[in-house]
């Protein structure tokens, strides 16, 4: 069973392995001028305040260099990487042989349906996993000054493309059209199927499920009116409102509230005579009205040291989710195909 | 004698269509079956019961004494239009045989195909509709199995490639020893090589008996008119055409008919099996 796997599996196998190949060998060509980078803008090692700006430089000297494209390229495969494996390599999986009548001589030789699936999930599924986390793997150590200077490695873009939860996004998306194209028994409908599904998951998790698998904190702090401002007010309703940029360093802001003391969502009314274009001297009469209204910031917020807690969830998640499809179409094959 | 099939009140569903309904019957083994009967008879559904790649939706069904389950080493099957993988070659299909099939004969494989004049190399893709069904008999074949489901094996070859096809399925019937149940809707093929028929038709038996059991016991009489119940007891009426003045009577008889005022004549094979399908009961 294994020989025939490997054999019907071989092609796919070899030009996925041959896309990742290029991407790891741009990762190790690059490796050095990353860290050479990071080492001239005096970020590694960098103590205390100077390393604020010696992230800035180090990042603004990386911008124009091949190592950022590569970093973009490296991000876009490891997200699109499950709904390529979903459609190439799971949806035609058991849908070809449905479609093409072989399901009818391979279930005639010797060896049960269950075991047949089986073994096209296990040695599909690791290769997946494989690949994908080979990728993963070199990309997190490879991008390990950038992480740190930039410190967004929960931005949900860079999470899902750092550590071990694109690992499981591949097994999913693998089993889940592995599972399309044993019910729909059609390969392009099936191969359609699963590009939404997986994509459909790939927003679910980063929307909906990681802000629930992280257990965000939640804290009040004195607006800071004194730093940048974000303002936007309306001349008719008087309405205004303010953001400012949170001071969490690393962490993913879920939301971020300008309240009032009672707890409310500030909206003004405003003072136009000390804020907005009304008023003579806008740009110094409006943090100090703005201070005299007693404003807080509510930020509901996931800190950064959560990250690999928050990894670990995601991909616990995924895991068990790739267990209960498998589960289902070997429980399917073997009970209700007919 | 051991059955090779058996099926009681079988009936197989697919959502409102009733592929099989209710068929019962008893496939001694040891023999080369024929399974004859008109399209949508059921043939397919019941050859894919039997191999279990079907489940029936009631009734029971045994092949060789168990319940079918695919995977089974006891019991090989060609499928209808005798699928194979386009994108592997001939030698690949015998090495998936040798790794999936533990009592793989590779020796009876090889010789099948070099037989056959089967190039090893080829891909499957690229072969005729007769060398394809000579590849997927091959693999069956070589799995060695005690029962051998054949459907519809040669409906897409030529008259030639039928004839290579059906002398290699007698060869492997005597090496092996192996029991055959194979459908076709060309009775004159079936002739040449089964020993024992089946008619389904509408799911039901019609007629099920060694070929020259059947030969000997049916009849075809013309007289001059008659009512069929004169013909006699232990005689029975397949079928009956009149005229004014003559009947034409195909009668089922162990017992040889001697009566002066008939006319006496034996039949083949397909003249039997057409008069069961279109005497009474044969129409659905």
């Amino acid at each position: 069973m294994i020989w025939m796997t490997w054999r019907q599996f071989r092609n796919p196998a070899l030009v996925t392995g041959a896309l990742l190949l290029v991407l790891l060998a741009g990762l190790a060509l690059t490796w050095a001028q990353v860290t050479d980078l990071a080492a001239q803008a005096g970020f590694t090692g960098c103590q205390g305040d100077a390393c604020a700006g010696a992230a800035e430089t180090f990042l603004d000297s990386l911008r124009p260099r091949m190592a950022y494209e590569l970093h973009l390229a490296a991000i876009v495969t490891l997200i699109l990487l499950p709904v390529l494996l979903g459609i190439f390599w799971g949806a035609p999986l058991v849908a070809r042989e449905l479609e093409t009548g072989t399901y009818r001589m391979v279930f005639s030789q010797s060896v049960g349906r269950g075991r047949w699936l089986l073994v096209k999930l296990l040695i599909g599924g690791a290769a997946a996993a494989l690949g994908a986390g080979l990728l993963s793997l070199m990309l997190t150590r490879w991008a390990q000054p950038i992480d740190a200077a930039s410190a967004d490695r929960l931005n949900p873009l860079v999470f899902g493309a750092r550590g071990i939860v694109p690992v499981g996004y591949a097994a999913l998306a693998f089993v889940a059209g592995v599972t399309a194209g044993l019910l729909l028994r059609r390969t392009l409908t099936a191969m359609v199927v699963t590009l939404l599904v997986v994509a459909g998951l790939q927003l679910a998790g980063p929307l909906v499920v990681r802000p629930w698998l992280a257990d965000p904190a939640t804290t009040t702090v004195p607006l800071d009116v004194d730093g940048q401002l974000g303002i936007s007010m309306s001349m008719d309703t008087k309405e205004i409102r303010v953001h400012v940029e949170p001071d969490l360093r690393g962490a993913w802001v879920l939301s971020n509230t300008t309240v009032t003391s009672t707890g409310a969502e500030f909206t003004g009314p405003a003072d136009t005579t000390q804020c907005g274009p009304e008023a003579p001297r806008d740009r110094e009469t409006c943090p100090g009205w703005l201070k005299a209204q007693n404003l807080s910031q509510e930020l509901t917020y996931v800190p950064g040291s959560r990250f690999w807690a928050l990894q670990w969830r995601e991909f616990g998640v995924l895991i068990a989710l790739t267990l209960g499809l498998s589960w289902f179409s070997l429980w399917w094959i073997r009970r209700r195909l007919t | 004698m051991t059955s090779a099939l058996i099926a009681d009140g079988l009936t197989k569903r697919y959502g409102r269509r009733t592929a099989l309904s209710d068929c019962t019957l008893d496939i001694p083994a040891g023999h080369v079956v024929g399974l004859v009967g008109p399209n949508g008879a059921g043939k397919s559904t019941l050859l894919q019961l039997a191999c279990g790649l079907l489940d029936p939706t009631t009734g029971r069904i045994e092949a060789l004494g168990e319940r079918p389950v695919s995977g089974s080493p006891r019991v090989g099957f060609v499928a209808q239009d005798t699928p194979v993988y386009a994108g592997l070659t001939v030698a690949e299909h015998l090495r998936m045989g040798a790794h999936l099939n533990p009592s793989w004969d590779a020796g009876l494989a090889d010789r099948r195909i070099a037989q056959v004049g089967l190039d090893p190399a080829q891909k499957a893709g690229k072969l005729s509709g007769g060398q394809r069904a000579q590849l997927a008999l091959t693999v069956a074949a070589a799995k060695r199995p005690d029962l051998l489901l054949l459907d519809e094996p040669v409906a897409a070859l030529d008259p030639l490639a039928r004839r290579n096809f059906l002398q290699g399925l007698m060869e492997l019937t005597v090496e092996q020893g192996m029991s055959i149940i194979m459908s076709s809707h060309l009775v004159a093929d079936l002739e040449r090589v089964c020993d024992h028929l089946v008619l389904l038709v509408g799911s039901r038996v019609r007629v099920a008996g060694d070929v020259d059991d059947l030969l000997a016991g049916h009849h075809r009489l013309v007289g001059p008119r008659r009512e069929p119940a004169e013909v006699g007891s232990g005689r029975h009426v397949v079928e009956q055409s009149h005229t004014d003045v003559q009947s034409t009577l195909i009668v089922r008889s162990t017992a040889p008919i001697d009566d002066p005022a008939w006319q006496v004549d034996r039949l083949g094979l397909e003249d039997i099996v057409l008069a069961y399908m279109s005497g009474p009961g044969g129409q659905r």
